[in-house]
């Protein structure tokens, strides 16, 4: 058994509480392999690939957007401790009324004409990463009656190797809408859980300006394969 | 250990923050056989899935990982979203055999993730473009056993260039996912 075994970090592929994993969740085992030589090395995205204007989801449109301005600063790190360099991290999320720039989102909430919701930046030499955007609103959805998802940041990391590469979703401290959120709770460990709410970092912010937040984001060591490689 | 940050659904609303211009045609330094790779993605009721992300990572023709190079999106990397009719397509280059460090023999092969709504973490696994008989001393065909064929893509009969690969999440079919 690996360290990875012993503590269930990921949530599992089926869990009740949140109904689109009832006909999604493979039911089979899944087959444990070493890793091909590809999923131990990874993609290489130039740093161009994320202008630097990506990192400022407020400088999008014409003014600037409706919202409570944030700062959104951390560190990926990999399980060992050691800084996730020049790897790409793409963030998206609804507005602040809690309405995504998405032809699907039929939230009854208003758009904003100034906000897209997209960003993406390439970490730096000590695995750090800073976006400014403004905090994403509450959102009611379709799972259970009364069901709206706690305010939330979407994540998607690629690590330094195929095998980290993991999507998240980032909270924040205090929401009442935590303890009821079937995404949010849907890791079983509750230890695990906190690791997705970010934390208040006032200095990170910009004085009568914005607020900072702190989010560091641990992906898979190098090591922590279930075969051991 | 054991301190990693837990995955979460992609959910329904990531196509304009994930979008990647071209993001379905893969880039090499070089050049090779041309292959386009395309298939549905459906759940365990048989409905096809329009809203997951398919993402692809492959040897490039000699068998080699792609590098860093002079192209702004990585080598080697596609990224493809499915759509109302749940299928996903890439155009690509057919990727080399190659060799892991203890001396296995992986057929030629492309590494799939996919993320979408109601999956809580990505499934991943790979697909063979080759017949099956070349594909027996791979190590996932072989640690696959009976379930190996739902791997293998289909080569169209009149386009030799388009291999065909339905992803079924659940249910009969099902395809064989791996954690490596
Ligand atoms: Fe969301």
């Amino acid at each position: 058994m690996s360290a990875r075994d012993a503590i269930e970090i990921d949530p599992p592929y089926d869990f009740p509480g949140y109904k689109s994993t009832a006909l999604r969740a493979p039911k089979q085992p899944l087959i444990r392999v070493a890793p091909h030589p590809l999923e131990i090395a990874g993609p290489a995205f130039s740093r161009s690939f994320a202008k630097e204007s990506e990192a400022d989801l407020t400088t999008w449109g014409k003014s600037a957007p409706l919202g409570e301005k944030m700062i959104l600063v951390g560190r990926v790190l990999d399980e060992d401790g050691k800084p996730v360099r020049n790897s790409l991290l793409e963030l998206w999320q609804c507005n602040a009324s809690g309405r995504y720039a998405h032809p699907v989102d039929q939230h009854n909430a208003p758009l904003d004409p100034n906000f897209l919701g997209q960003g993406k930046v390439l970490t730096g030499d000590n695995g750090e990463y800073r976006f400014v955007t403004i905090k994403p609103g509450a959102y009611p959805w379709r799972n259970h009656p009364w069901a709206w998802r706690p305010a939330h940041i979407h994540l998607s990391l690629f690590g330094n190797a195929y095998a980290q590469r993991i999507i998240t979703q980032m909270f924040f401290p205090a929401d009442p809408l935590l303890p009821i959120d079937p995404i949010f709770n849907s890791v079983p460990d509750p230890e695990a859980r906190q690791r997705m709410v970010c934390k208040l970092d006032l200095e990170q912010g910009i004085e009568e300006e914005a607020l900072g937040y702190r989010f560091d984001i641990v992906l898979r060591g190098a090591k922590s394969t279930p075969t051991g490689v | 250990m054991g301190n990693r940050t837990p995955s979460q659904t992609i959910g329904p609303f990531f196509h304009v923050g994930l979008k990647w211009e071209d993001g379905e045609k893969v880039q090499f330094a070089g050049t090779g056989e041309r292959v386009v790779l395309t298939g549905c993605v459906y759940d365990g009721g048989g409905t096809a899935i329009a809203d997951a992300l398919v993402e692809t990572w492959q040897a490039d023709p000699s068998g080699k990982v792609p590098g860093a190079g002079a192209a702004v999106r990585a080598y080697g990397y596609s990224r493809a979203m499915t759509g109302s009719d749940g299928r996903y397509t890439i155009e690509t280059l057919m990727p080399g055999a190659c060799t892991g460090a203890g001396g296995e023999k992986y057929a030629p092969q492309i590494n799939v993730t996919i993320f979408a709504r109601g999956l809580l973490k990505a499934v991943r696994t790979r697909v063979f473009l080759a017949a099956a008989d070349a594909t027996r001393d791979d190590p996932l065909a072989r640690a696959a056993g009976a379930r190996a064929g739902t791997l293998i893509a289909s080569q169209d009969a009149k386009d030799r260039s388009v291999w065909r690969w339905d992803v079924r999440l659940q249910g009969k079919d099902e395809t064989a996912f791996i954690d490596f």
